[in-house]
């Protein structure tokens, strides 16, 4: 199952050089492990978000490594340098290496 | 990518070796999921033997007091560093101190970024400190933390 995630930036508008927010959501868990299941007494397995890779025009930006205590649907913010129109590509990769994929088009004005 | 590479491998072998009652009290499969990060181990682990400067002065931190939920906090660092093609922040990691695993994320730069910013929600389970860790690419490394009073844990 494709991972669900949002990514946008955060400016309204921006010139070439400028310094712009990109902000990604990802839905889903960050079980830690150590959580028990209320009525079974179960533990949930370990399985959380794992790694991030933002990729602007080609050229990787923003590698994050996550671990459990990220919060669940892990909110991030990263800044970003806008040299020229294109796409910021965003792949995520969950614990059980499932995958998923969103891309943003930057359009720079003027 | 090959730092958690070494701590899984690394944890791993550690709790099957050393947490034996665990091991019985959980069976197998829930010792191999429980895997967990004490705080030193990860500091020691992020600084691999270089030391540590204070960075207080150049990192803003944006972490409120007394989060309402310790599931969702918000940390926003903003790093007061130029971002040079040959002297630049290559990585922001932000650790827990007293959660049960205490990684939370680690974030590696370019200066293709313009600045060193970074904002993440973290889990909390009781009333700890938030340490940031900012490294350059020539090795050193600034420490900030800041103390957060959590009042509803989020299993952490």
């Amino acid at each position: 199952m494709e991972l669900r995630g949002v990514v946008k930036i955060l400016d309204q508008s921006y010139k070439v050089g400028d310094v712009v927010k990109a902000k990604i959501i990802v839905i889903h868990k960050m079980d830690t492990g150590f959580t028990k299941d209320k009525e079974s007494g179960k533990q949930f397995p370990r399985f959380y978000m794992k790694e991030i890779t933002a990729t602007y025009n080609g050229v990787i930006v923003a590698h994050f490594d996550l671990d459990v205590a990220t919060s669940q649907n892990p909110v991030i913010q990263f800044p970003l340098k806008v040299t020229a129109p294109g796409t910021l590509v965003v792949d995520f990769v969950n614990s059980e290496d499932e995958k998923g994929q969103k891309t943003v088009a930057i359009t720079p004005a003027g | 990518m090959e730092r958690r590479s070494f701590i899984k491998g690394t944890f791993a072998l550690a709790t099957i070796g050393l947490l034996n009652p665990i091991l019985f009290r959980h069976g197998l499969s829930a010792a191999e999921d429980a895997i967990e990060i004490p705080y030193k181990d990860a500091l020691d682990e992020y600084l691999r033997g270089k030391k540590v400067e204070d960075g207080s002065k150049i990192m803003s931190l944006n972490i409120p007091d007394a989060p309402e939920n310790g599931a969702v906090v918000p940390v926003e660092v903003t790093v007061d560093y130029p971002m040079k093609a040959d002297d630049y922040i290559s990585n922001i990691t932000v650790l827990t101190t007293k959660n049960k695993a205490n990684k939370a994320i680690s974030f590696d730069l370019t200066p293709a970024n313009g600045m060193a910013y970074l904002y993440v929600n973290v889990k909390m389970g009781q009333t700890q400190d938030v340490v940031i860790l900012a490294q350059t690419n020539k090795g050193r490394i600034f420490q900030s933390s800041k103390n957060v009073r959590v009042a509803l844990g989020g299993c952490g």
